[in-house]
């Protein structure tokens, strides 16, 4: 079969780059840094050695297929390299899973669905080799068409299982929303809850209140044309501290873009007695004096 | 009281009562009421700190391990334990302004309480499984965003919920609009993480800042 015979050449070139990028990396040492291996070993410098002891094994490895195509060990030494790296990133799953596998050495993302295939790609393609009956050279030059397809073939599934190629991805997605739109939903009639809480975070009327309110929102509603937001707080004000329902009611269209400065209505109302609390909110602030109206 | 213990009809009465309570004696807070029509004018003055809560608070946070009626077990990520309880005034956040029922075992949690002399921490305002991250939008889709975060380009998957995730463009006002997000924006996502399959519900994403 030709994927068989050219399975040599695809692992070989897959495991010279990895390997090499390991290896001669110049980030291996961060690479390394966010992997499982620093705490297995101890410490970061001997995480390093390792990450570049194992893309040496892998240089090595393709160097091998890729010259004695047709000897059984390549292979086999392929196939041991693919469930060393199967079981590599099964302990690191379970035991850290929010580490980097380092499989490619740019690859910093943690350990997913996508790693796992590409070990398993290693270790199919180490099988294959060792039962390559013809060296790929020479099926190449045989049926170089089918040869150039095949390769392209691995080569687009390996790249659509390396996140390091995302990247490529992005000026497509870019055209097809230029074409089709955003699928993403538009406005829906009123301003939404947040907008009215980003309204009130911003107004003096919170900023008067804010001796008194103590937790974030907790209920909101509207009622003809008002939107009403709950609070609750602590009144210290009279003889002793109670709990209290500090009440905002604001227009329920007004947003900081339609209305900067609101009118906000500030109620605080005894949550034992459910009776209004008279609160001075200016004075309580100390944020200003009104200006004695005549 | 609130909604937490009767979310139907008493619910509904309880908030026409308040209603009533918020339009009718209610304190009219704006420029106008200042006397001054300049209300940077109000700022001027020496201002209270903006929660003054914040000096007699106490802060919690870390994952919850066990619900007790309405007391919070929170294993903090420091090798710290916190008893949390909650009460009718304390608020509770999860992706929306909620109820203590959505509190799960396994979420994580931010509290802002004050500490009882029994050891436990009253809680104010509690935030469940909130994140907030800065990152580039990389794709789009109907009900998702696909988010890279950090240096190394962490691939987070950001939920869009119906009738709660909201955006803000250019520091504007947050809006339900959220067709002006594009590919390749650097965005601001708060939102609320879901352990169950490690993704974000965007409560809310803020781009060009």
């Amino acid at each position: 079969m030709l994927i068989v015979d050219l399975a040599p050449l695809l692992c070989g070139a897959l495991l010279a780059v990895t390997g090499a990028a390991k290896l001669l990396g110049r980030r291996t040492a961060q690479v390394a840094a966010n992997t499982v291996l620093v705490r297995v070993l101890g410490d970061g410098h001997r995480a390093v050695a390792a990450l570049r002891a194992v893309g040496a094994a892998e240089t090595a490895v393709a160097a091998a297929l890729l010259a004695e195509p047709t000897a059984t060990w390549p292979g086999a030494a392929t196939a041991v390299l693919g469930a060393g790296f199967t079981g590599y990133l099964a302990y690191a799953r379970v035991t850290a899973p929010e580490s980097s596998c380092g499989c490619s050495a740019r690859d910093e993302g943690p350990i997913g669905v996508r790693s796992f295939l590409r070990a398993a790609l290693v270790l199919a393609g180490g099988v294959l080799s060792t039962v390559a009956g013809t060296a790929w050279w020479a099926r190449a030059a045989g049926e170089p068409g089918w040869s150039a397809l095949t390769a392209a073939v691995a080569a687009g599934a390996v790249a659509a299982l390396s996140t390091d190629l995302d990247r490529v991805w992005l000026p497509w997605r870019r055209l097809r929303l230029r074409l089709f739109g955003t699928p993403l939903p538009g406005a829906r009639g009123m301003a939404p809850v947040e907008a009215s809480v980003e309204l009130l975070e911003r107004s003096l009327a919170w900023q008067a209140s804010a001796p008194i309110v103590r937790s974030a929102l907790l209920d909101h509603w509207d009622d003809d044309g008002w939107r009403v937001l709950r609070f609750a707080g602590v009144y210290e004000g009279g003889r002793r501290a109670r709990p209290v329902s500090v009440l905002f009611a604001l227009d329920r269209t007004a947003t900081v873009d339609s209305t900067p400065h609101p009118a906000v209505r500030v109620s605080v109302v005894d949550d034992r007695t459910e009776k209004p609390v008279p609160v001075d909110l200016l004075e309580l602030s100390g944020l200003r004096e009104p200006l004695p109206l005549v | 009281m609130t909604n937490r213990q009767d979310p139907s009809a008493r619910g509904l009465d309880r908030r026409r009562f308040l209603t009533t309570a918020a339009l009718g004696g209610a304190t009219i807070v704006g420029a106008s009421a200042l006397g001054g029509l300049d209300p940077d004018a109000a700022f001027a003055a020496p201002t209270p700190s903006l929660d003054p809560a914040i000096a007699r608070s106490a802060f919690a946070e870390g994952r919850i391990t066990a619900i007790k009626g309405s007391v919070l077990e929170v294993a903090g990520s420091y090798g710290d334990h916190h008893l949390i309880q909650l009460t009718n005034a304390t608020s509770v956040w999860k992706l929306r302004t909620t109820t203590a029922e959505a509190i799960n075992v396994g979420d994580g949690l931010y509290a802002r309480g004050v500490d009882m002399p029994d050891g436990t921490i009253a809680a104010d305002a509690v935030w469940v499984n909130i994140v907030n991250l800065l990152c580039t939008v990389r794709g789009i889709a109907k009900d998702r965003l696909h988010l890279a975060h950090g240096g190394a380009g962490h691939a987070v998957v950001g939920r869009i919920v119906p009738q709660t995730t909201t955006a803000s463009y250019l520091g504007g006002a947050l809006t339900s609009d959220l067709t002006r997000v594009r590919i390749g924006q650097s965005a601001q996502v708060l939102g609320a993480w879901r352990p169950e399959d490690d993704t974000i519900d965007i409560a809310r994403i803020t781009v060009g800042h």
